[in-house]
């Protein structure tokens, strides 16, 4: 009955109507922005709309340019220019990107047979994911004109059939195979690497945001009832103080969890909207044929990666869930421990700087390294970092690194019985009432907060 | 009448420090007294507070709280206790309904007692409808009587209180004094209070204990002090007593 009113009391404290009203809100927002992403790639890879200027007067332009109208994935909309002065006409006509077919093109390639180049002219949109989508859109168009030029035109005009053409155009068939431990499989290492990234993506955007929602909150809740004094109240009621512990690490979990959720929902939705419309859009230009491929291309490749070894088994979920409770477990007493030496609000603050640290050093290594690539000095302090075992524990279960996992599982282990050790000593004992940390109140202000104890 | 609290040469010294906190200091509080420890800042009152409170360790010696050691059962003892420290806070997020519900609910056996404990509360604090808002909003007057009655609320055999009216008004003072009086005559209420104020110390007090450099100086009652030390007041009695301290 009495843990259960602690823990009511914590879950009340840390779940208010704000603190809820602060979960939606980023998730509403981390949906809006994958939206909006989303549009933004949608109208990048909008390849229905191109303008172009053709400044060619030949034959074999015009039979061009019908060609690639008539492959109905492309929608020229052609312009006329007045000027050499691209920036002034682009301006003028109110588009972002050009193509330019100059005179002389056909004579260049039937006539004199060398290469002729068609310019391609695109506005610098702020450096955004969309601009430059955009640009890799008018890019191949260029590539289609150019397809259209040898395939349907030239190597026509020399009368070779559709087959030898296909020939020509792709004369061997690569087929692409990974191996991983010891295990093959038919796969391209750059595909495999890309759908694992995406897998293995949204297991350390999770841990980062629960250690850090977890630690902040048992270090406010343990640091303002020791500045408001409830502290003293509650530990000369009759009640353990395991109890109001536990009561607190519990609530943290909870509301951690909880923050978890929304914000994992809303990074979900976040890809889903950005990457969604662009799968489509891919898709649907590649016509009804390849949808069936990619269908099938996505089984294999779930094939392929259970083959190699690289599919997550049902216990792999278990290890990785006891490794995720025992990272936030870690986090919290090493919050309690800097939690109780909170004096006011500005040492609150400075204290969770060592937490933010040490949880956000591994979550940007492991994202963007592999940490055993890094120096012999680099990796002992980075796995020194106790998180560092969780963001990296995903990547050996899934790659079978079983020994690298226990390692880091058992160094955590003892890395959170010590700090539960010292934080239960702590708060069992005058270290609790004596410890202090004072931030930016200097000598006066420590000299103040030392002399408390001897009232 | 029976004795409530028996402190036994009771001592702290805290790391680092070379002086002790509290030196071998020994008193009794018996049932339905009121009895206060006076003395300068730093004198050790709140440490002796807080090792009776079982907030912190004693170095040396014991203190007996209605039958149980600080030192060997500390959960007995606060089952008989209520500590109510100076400049203490509620919580801002709950209600003061909430808070008393809270608070009852970690003394209390049973849902029956729960409701008894919060019914008193109540009455006591005499805060009315402002109850159901959230203590963020109370004033510092409005917490501090929210206090009291929580520590009064669970009959404890013995309230401990520092400073126990410090935030409040004239009136709101003496109402407070004349409740602890009160509750000591007709519930036979032990308080174990400590201050600054002089004039509410000899007002509520049964007798006082003089503390200074960590030493319990005297004991008495303010009467038999004030002969003793031939001053008009306690303030006197007080001052002759830290000024003989420092000459020795």
């Amino acid at each position: 009955m009495k843990f259960g009113n602690l823990l009511k009391k914590e879950l009340r404290e840390l779940i208010t109507v704000q603190a809820l009203i602060s979960m939606i809100f980023t998730m509403v927002l981390l949906i809006i922005m994958g939206q909006i992403m989303g549009g933004a790639m949608e109208e990048g890879f909008d390849t229905s709309s191109i303008t172009l200027c053709n400044q060619d007067d030949s034959e074999f332009t015009a039979e061009l340019l019908e060609k690639v109208d008539s492959s109905e994935s492309t929608d020229i909309n052609y312009v006329e220019l007045q000027s050499d002065d691209y920036a002034s006409e682009m301006e003028r006509l109110g588009i972002k990107n050009l193509v330019i077919i100059p005179q002389g093109y056909g004579e260049s390639i039937i006539e004199k047979h060398e290469p002729a180049p068609i310019k391609f002219v695109s506005i610098f949109q702020s450096g955004g994911i969309a601009s430059s989508i955009s640009n890799i859109s008018a890019s191949d168009i260029i590539s289609e004109i150019e397809t259209v030029c040898t395939d349907e035109v030239l190597l026509k005009t020399y009368g070779l059939s559709d087959e030898e053409i296909s020939l020509v155009r792709e004369p061997m068939q690569t087929v692409e195979y990974t191996v991983n431990n010891g295990r093959i499989a038919e796969i391209s290492a750059s595909a495999l690497g890309a759908i694992y990234m995406m897998q293995s993506m949204i297991a350390p955007f999770a841990i980062f945001f629960l250690l850090l929602m977890a630690s902040q909150m048992i270090m406010t809740a343990i640091s303002t009832e020791k500045i408001d004094k409830t502290l003293e109240t509650l530990l000369s009621a009759p009640v353990s103080r395991m109890s109001v512990l536990g009561a607190k690490m519990l609530a943290a979990v909870i509301t951690a969890l909880l923050n978890a959720l929304f914000m994992i929902v809303g990074f979900v939705f976040y890809i889903v909207g950005m990457m969604g419309s662009a799968v489509n859009e891919i898709t649907i230009n590649a016509g009804p044929e390849t949808i069936d491929v990619a269908a099938s291309e996505v089984t294999n490749m779930g094939q392929a990666m259970a083959e190699l070894g690289l599919a997550l088994t049902p216990m792999s979920y278990v290890l990785f869930a006891f490794q995720l409770f025992l990272t936030i477990a870690i986090g919290l007493s090493v919050s309690l421990i800097l939690g109780a030496m909170a004096t006011d609000v500005k040492s609150v603050q400075t204290l969770t700087i060592p937490i933010m640290v040490a949880v956000m050093i591994p979550f940007f290594i492991t994202m963007f390294t592999d940490v055993n690539s890094m120096s012999a000095g680099f990796r002992a302090v980075v796995y020194a970092i106790p998180f560092t075992h969780t963001y990296t524990a995903l990547t050996n279960l899934m790659n079978g690194n079983m020994l690298m996992y226990w390692i880091g599982l058992a160094y955590q282990i003892i890395f959170f019985v010590v700090c539960m050790f010292l934080a239960v000593r702590i708060f069992t004992t005058d270290k609790l009432f004596t410890m202090s940390f004072s931030s930016g109140q200097g000598k006066k202000g420590r000299k103040k907060q030392a002399e408390v104890p001897a009232e | 009448m029976g004795t409530v609290l028996e402190v036994k040469e009771l001592s702290k010294k805290y790391p680092k420090k070379k002086e002790f906190a509290v030196d071998k200091i020994s008193f009794s509080v018996n049932e339905g007294e009121i009895f206060a420890l006076i003395g300068p800042n730093g004198a050790g009152k709140t440490t002796t507070i807080r090792m009776i409170s079982t907030l912190i360790q004693a170095t040396e010696g014991d203190a007996i709280v209605a039958g149980h050691s600080i030192i060997k059962e500390p959960d007995k003892v606060r089952e008989n206790i209520t500590y109510l420290p100076d400049e203490a806070g509620a919580y801002k997020t709950m209600t003061g309904d909430g808070y008393l519900n809270f608070m009852a609910g970690l003394f209390a056996k049973d849902q029956e007692t729960l409701d008894k404990y919060v019914e008193r509360g109540k009455a006591i604090c005499g805060l009315g409808d402002r109850l159901n808002e959230k203590i963020g909003g109370y004033s510092r007057g409005m917490i501090r009587k929210l206090l009291l009655a929580r520590a009064v609320m669970t009959e404890p055999k013995l309230a401990i209180m520092d400073e126990a009216t410090s935030g409040l008004d004239v009136i709101n003072a003496l109402e407070i004094r004349k409740m602890i009086k009160a509750l000591a005559k007709e519930q036979n209420m032990s308080f174990l209070l400590s201050s600054h104020n002089m004039l509410e110390i000899e007002y509520v007090s049964d007798r006082v204990g003089i503390i200074t450099g960590g030493k319990l100086m005297v004991v008495g009652k303010i009467d038999e002090l004030k002969e003793r030390y031939q001053a008009a007041n306690l303030e006197e009695v007080f001052e002759r007593v830290v000024k003989d301290h420092e000459v020795r």
